[in-house]
C-alpha cells in the first residue's frame, strides 16, 4: 500500500478533476456532506403544497422546516417559485402584520439530528467550521438574521445577512467557526438548530454577532422587523445547505439527488399513509394487526389513526419500528389514516 | 389533556393518548411529544385514567 497527499489533482486534459477507477467525483456528485434534510423543499408529505398557519406550535410546512408565530397572521407552504436549478421552495406570507414586543416571534426552523452532526466535534477543542448557504427571496430588504443553537438552547450564534433587492432570489453564505464549548448532542436527539428570524422580539435577541454566546438567542437586536410588521409580507427560502468547511459548494440534497432517497431520509422523522390495513383474528374473537414503517425512525413515534370496527382497544404497541393493535371482542378490526411523527 | 392506556397483554402501561388528536404517544425519553407530556405533568396536572 502507498499513498499520496497532494492539494490539487489535475487530470492530463488540463481540467481541474481527474477519474479515479473510472469516476469523477465533482462538488455536485458527492452525496452526504449537506447535513440539511429536504434542503431544497421537494417532500411535503403533511400539506401537499397547501397553506399552513403559524401558532405558537411548531407547524410544519415542507418536511423538516417548521414555523412559529404569535404576530399577526403568518402562513406557509411549499410553493413552486424557485431559483434556476431548483423547483421549490418554502414561501412563509405575513397575511396580517402585527406589532413586534418584547415576546413576539415570527421564524422558520430546522433541526439537524446528533448523529448527523457528530462527526463535527462541536463542544470539543476539534471542533469543525462549518458552512451555511441558502437561496432567499423576499419583498422586504435589508438585515434579516440566522441563528445556530444546540438542543438545551444555551448556546447560540447569531449572523446577520442582507437581502439587497425585493422579490429577487439571492444566496447567501455564512461561515461559523465550530464551537468548542457547551453540549453538543452526538445522538438521536438535536444537533444543530438552525432558525431564520422573521420578526423575534427583545426577549430572543442579542446584539453579538458572529460570535458564540453561553445563552439562548435566536436572532439580532439589529435585524428588521418589516417582515412581521407588513400585511402581505412574503419570504421564500431554498437550496439550504449546512456542510463542512469554510466554502459554499454547490447545493447537494442530503439524499445525493433522487427523490426516493430524499423522501427516505424524511421519512425517519415523519410519514403518513391513507390506505386501510387489517387486523388478523387474535386469540378468540380478538384482532391484532401491524404496520412495520417505511424506515427506521428517530424514535418511537406519536402515532395519530383510526382504528374502524367495534370492540374495546387493548393496546397499541409503538417503537421505532412498527405500530401494532391490540382490540379484544371484535376481529374484524381495520387501521388507516395513520400519521407517524418522530420529529425532533 | 391526557389519558392513560390500558395495562397491556404484558402487564405494562406504555403509552399515554393525547385528546386532543387522540395521538398515541410511547413513553419514549426522545419522543417531543412524551417530552412535552411530561412537562404538562410536571405542572401539576394529572392525566384521566385508563378504562376498564
Amino acid at each position: 500500500m502507498s499513498s499520496i497527499s497532494v492539494n490539487t489533482i489535475t487530470d492530463a486534459s488540463g481540467g481541474t478533476t481527474t477519474s479515479i477507477n473510472g469516476y469523477t467525483p465533482t462538488v455536485s456528485n458527492m452525496a452526504g456532506r449537506n447535513r440539511i434534510i429536504n434542503g431544497d423543499m421537494r417532500i411535503d408529505q403533511r400539506n401537499a403544497g397547501a397553506s399552513v398557519t403559524f401558532d405558537g406550535s411548531n407547524k410544519y410546512v415542507t418536511d423538516r422546516f417548521f414555523g412559529f408565530s404569535n404576530v399577526g397572521t403568518t402562513t406557509a407552504q411549499q410553493s413552486t417559485v424557485a431559483p434556476a436549478g431548483f423547483n421549490n421552495s418554502l414561501l412563509v406570507t405575513q397575511t396580517t402584520g402585527g406589532s413586534v414586543v418584547s415576546s413576539s416571534y415570527v421564524a422558520l426552523q430546522h433541526r439537524v439530528e446528533g448523529f448527523n452532526t457528530a462527526d463535527l466535534g462541536w463542544g470539543t477543542a476539534s471542533a469543525q467550521t462549518v458552512t451555511l448557504s441558502f437561496w432567499v427571496r423576499s419583498s422586504i430588504t435589508g438585515a434579516f438574521s440566522v441563528a445556530l443553537n444546540n438542543s438545551a438552547s444555551n448556546r447560540s450564534y447569531v449572523s446577520n445577512y442582507t437581502i439587497n433587492s425585493a422579490n429577487t432570489w439571492e444566496q447567501k453564505t455564512i461561515t461559523v467557526l465550530g464551537d468548542t464549548s457547551g453540549a453538543w448532542l452526538t445522538n438521536n436527539g438535536i444537533g444543530i438548530s438552525l432558525v431564520w428570524n422573521l420578526g423575534y422580539g427583545s426577549n430572543f435577541t442579542t446584539s453579538t454577532l458572529n460570535s458564540w454566546l453561553g445563552s439562548g438567542a435566536f436572532g439580532s437586536t439589529t435585524a428588521t422587523t418589516a417582515f412581521a410588521t407588513t400585511s402581505g409580507a412574503t419570504f421564500q427560502v431554498t437550496g439550504v445547505q449546512l456542510e463542512a468547511g469554510s466554502v459554499a459548494t454547490p447545493f447537494c440534497p442530503a439524499g445525493g439527488g433522487s427523490y426516493g432517497a430524499e423522501l427516505a431520509l424524511c421519512q425517519r422523522y415523519y410519514w403518513a399513509m391513507t390506505q386501510i390495513v387489517y387486523s388478523c383474528v387474535y386469540g378468540s374473537g380478538n384482532s391484532m394487526g401491524q404496520i412495520w414503517f417505511p424506515t427506521t425512525m428517530r424514535a418511537s413515534p406519536t402515532v395519530v389513526s383510526v382504528l374502524g370496527g367495534g370492540g374495546t382497544l387493548n393496546d397499541e404497541y409503538i417503537n421505532p419500528h412498527y405500530y401494532g393493535w391490540y382490540v379484544t371482542g371484535d376481529t374484524t378490526v381495520n387501521c388507516t389514516d395513520i400519521k407517524v411523527d418522530a420529529e425532533l | 389533556m391526557y389519558k392513560l392506556t390500558p395495562i397491556n397483554l404484558e402487564g405494562v402501561q406504555n403509552n399515554v393518548k393525547r385528546l386532543s388528536d387522540n395521538a398515541c404517544i410511547p413513553y419514549d425519553p426522545a419522543n417531543t411529544d412524551y417530552q412535552a407530556y411530561l412537562e404538562w405533568l410536571a405542572e401539576g396536572n394529572t392525566p384521566e385514567p385508563a378504562e376498564e
